[in-house]
C-alpha cells in the first residue's frame, strides 16, 4: 500500500490541513521537470524506509528555495482542485443515489482517492495507489483517534481553524505520520 | 436489493455535451430531469479533466523507453475510471476519440469492463454506421436503442 | 524478369488477335477475390453505403426523390450483374430468363446469393386481381439496412431503395421493364420478429404481361 497524500477540509470548504508523503516531483529537481531515469525508482523505495522527504533536499542546495515555494504553491492548487472534485462528485452521488447516499472513493489508472465526510461537514481525503482497498475505516479512525483527541479536545485549539490554526500541533502531526507509516 | 443490475447509461461527447442517456432499471437511481442530466454530463466532464491533473504519480515525462527494440511511450494519465458510492458504482470508459461512456451499476456488478466494451461496439456499429447520424449530436437511432436494450435486459435477468 | 518475358510473348501474340487461355476460362469466369470465402468487410460496405445515402440526400426535396436517387445508384449495378452472373453459369444453362417466374427466381436465388450470401426469404405474387402485374420479393433483414436507423420524420424512407434499383436493373437488362420499389413492413403483421422486414414490389410494364400471355398460349 502506498499513501500519497492526505487532506482535511473544513465546513467553509477551506483546506485546513494537508500532508504529502511523496513530493510530487521527487529527487534532483531541476526547475523544469524533465526528470532523468532515476526518479521513477525512488518514490516506492523512499516510502518504505520511512525517510521519504529527505533525499530530494540533499542533492541540489541552490534550487531549494524556489522549489519549495513552487511545490507548496502546487500543493495549494492541488488542494483546491481536490476539494472541487470531491465536492462535485459528492453532489452528483447525492443527486443520483439519494440523500442518504455517500461518495466513497474513485480511482483512475494511476491513483485512488478516498473520501470520508463527518456529520459536522468535515471532509477527509486521502490519495493512495490503485491497489489499495477501501480506506474509509482508516479515515474514520483518523477522525476519532487523532482529530477528536488532539485537535477537538485540545483546549488551546480554536473552534474555527482558519488557515489551519490549531490543526498543525505536534501531537496530531506525529500521530498521523506514525499511523500512516504504520499502514504502509 | 437489486443484485447485479445495470441501472443506466450515459454517453458524453468530447465537448462535454450529453448525447445519450437511458435508464434500464427504474428503482436503481433517483429520477432526474433531462436538464439535470445535461448539467451532470458537463460537471462530470470537468471533474474528469481535473482528476487527470491530480495524478500524484509523476511518470518519467518526455522519455521514450525501448522495449524489445520498439520505442514505446508510457500511457498518459487517465481520468476517473471507477467511482463507488454506498448505493451504486459508476464506471467510465473514455474512447481514443474522447467520447465517454458512463455506466451506472449495482455496487456488486462484475465484468463491467466487458459490458462497456460491448456497448462501445454497438455504438460504433449502429450509431457510427448510420447515415442519418451527425457526429457530436444527440443519438436517436432505433437500431441502437433496440440492440442495447436487449443486451442489457439479458444481463439484468441473468 | 519472368513478368517481362510473359508480357513480351503476350504482346507478340496480340497482333494475331485476342488470346484465350487453353482451358477456355477467362478472367471474367471467376471472382477477383479468390480467397475461400470470397467475402468483403461488412463494415467497409456499411461506411460506403452510409456515404452513398448522405450523398443522395444532398439537395433532395423529398423522400420520394431520395429513394429515386438511391434507385438510380443501384440500376447500373443490376444491368451489369445480369451479364456477369449469366456468363458464370455453366455453358448449357447460360440463357437469359425468358419468363417472369424464372426471372424472379434468378433474382431471388442467384442475385441475392451473389450480393448478400443468402437467398431472399420469399417470393409472392400479388393476390389482388386488379394488379396482376405486381410481384413481391421479401427480405426479412436487408443487409444494406443492417446499421441504418431511419429518423422518425423520414419514416416513409427505406434505404433498400438501392437494392430495388439493382433489381430494376436486372429486370430491364433481361428485357422485362419494371418499376421496383422498397417498402418497410416490419413490426406490422408478424409482430416484432423482423423489424427491418422489407418488401420489394416489382411492377412490370403492361407489354411484359402481354408477351407473357402470348408465350403462355403458344
Amino acid at each position: 500500500m502506498v499513501i500519497y497524500s492526505f487532506y482535511i477540509f473544513d465546513r467553509h470548504t477551506e483546506c485546513i490541513y494537508s500532508k504529502i508523503w511523496l513530493p510530487p516531483t521527487p529527487n534532483p529537481p531541476p526547475p523544469p521537470p524533465p526528470s532523468t531515469n532515476t526518479p521513477t525508482l525512488a518514490p516506492p523505495a523512499a516510502a518504505h524506509d520511512g525517510t521519504a522527504p529527505l533525499p530530494p533536499a540533499a542533492p541540489s542546495r541552490t534550487g531549494t528555495h524556489v522549489d519549495r515555494r513552487s511545490v507548496s504553491a502546487k500543493a495549494g492548487d492541488d488542494a483546491k482542485l481536490i476539494f472541487g472534485t470531491v465536492f462535485s462528485l459528492r453532489n452528483m452521488v447525492r443527486k443520483l443515489g439519494g440523500e442518504d447516499d455517500a461518495f466513497i472513493n474513485y480511482r483512475t489508472a494511476q491513483y485512488k482517492l478516498h473520501y470520508y465526510e463527518t456529520a459536522s461537514n468535515l471532509r477527509f481525503v486521502m490519495l493512495t495507489d490503485t491497489a489499495t482497498l477501501s480506506m474509509r475505516s482508516v479515515l474514520h479512525q483518523i477522525y476519532i483517534n487523532l482529530w477528536v483527541e488532539f485537535v477537538v479536545k485540545n483546549p488551546l485549539s480554536p473552534v474555527e481553524h482558519k488557515g489551519g490554526v490549531g490543526v498543525k500541533n505536534e501531537l496530531f502531526e506525529l500521530g498521523l505520520d506514525q499511523f500512516v507509516r504504520g499502514l504502509m | 436489493m437489486f443484485f447485479r443490475t445495470i441501472f443506466a447509461l450515459i454517453i458524453i461527447n468530447k465537448a462535454g455535451g450529453l448525447i445519450y442517456n437511458k435508464t434500464f432499471h427504474e428503482a436503481g437511481l433517483n429520477k432526474i430531469s433531462t436538464n439535470d442530466y445535461l448539467v451532470l454530463a458537463g460537471t462530470f466532464h470537468g471533474v474528469h479533466a481535473i482528476t487527470t491533473r491530480l495524478n500524484p504519480v509523476k511518470a518519467p515525462s518526455n522519455r521514450t523507453s525501448m522495449q524489445s527494440g520498439i520505442l514505446t511511450r508510457p500511457d498518459p494519465p487517465s481520468g476517473l475510471e471507477v467511482l463507488e458510492s454506498e448505493n451504486f458504482r459508476l464506471q467510465c470508459f473514455t474512447t481514443l476519440t474522447g467520447i465517454k461512456f458512463l455506466l451506472f451499476t449495482d455496487t456488486t456488478q462484475a465484468n463491467v469492463d466487458l459490458t462497456i466494451r460491448r456497448i462501445y461496439e454497438m455504438y460504433s456499429d449502429y450509431v457510427m454506421k448510420n447515415p442519418f447520424y451527425q457526429l457530436e449530436m444527440p443519438i436517436r437511432c432505433d437500431m441502437f436503442d433496440r440492440k442495447l436494450l436487449s443486451y442489457i435486459r439479458e444481463i439484468n435477468n441473468r | 524478369m519472368s513478368h517481362l518475358a510473359a508480357g513480351k510473348t503476350a504482346g507478340a501474340k496480340e497482333a494475331a488477335g485476342l488470346r484465350y487461355p487453353s482451358n477456355g476460362k477467362t478472367i471474367y469466369h471467376r471472382p477477383l477475390n479468390r480467397t475461400k470465402t470470397a467475402e468483403l468487410s461488412q463494415s467497409s460496405f456499411a461506411y460506403l453505403f452510409s456515404e452513398m445515402v448522405t450523398y443522395a440526400q444532398r439537395r433532395v426535396t423529398g423522400i420520394q426523390e431520395l429513394e429515386k436517387r438511391l434507385n438510380l445508384q443501384g440500376h447500373p449495378i443490376g444491368l451489369k450483374l445480369l451479364d456477369l452472373l449469366l456468363i458464370r453459369e455453366p455453358a448449357r444453362s447460360q440463357t437469359r430468363p425468358l419468363n417472369i417466374i424464372s426471372l424472379l427466381h434468378f433474382i431471388k436465388i442467384n442475385i441475392w446469393q451473389h450480393l448478400f450470401g443468402r437467398q431472399a426469404d420469399r417470393l409472392e405474387k400479388s393476390s389482388n386481381p386488379d394488379t396482376p402485374d405486381e410481384y413481391m420479393i421479401v427480405d426479412n433483414e436487408p443487409l444494406v439496412n443492417a446499421y441504418v436507423s431511419v429518423p422518425r420524420e423520414m419514416s416513409q424512407l427505406n434505404c433498400a431503395a438501392f437494392v430495388a434499383g439493382i433489381i430494376e436493373g436486372v429486370c430491364d437488362g433481361a428485357a422485362f421493364p419494371a418499376r421496383v420499389t422498397a417498402h418497410s413492413v416490419g413490426g406490422k403483421e408478424e409482430g416484432e420478429m423482423w423489424p427491418g422486414k422489407t418488401v420489394f414490389l416489382v411492377k412490370f410494364q403492361p407489354e411484359v404481361l402481354e408477351r407473357e400471355a402470348l408465350i403462355g398460349r403458344a
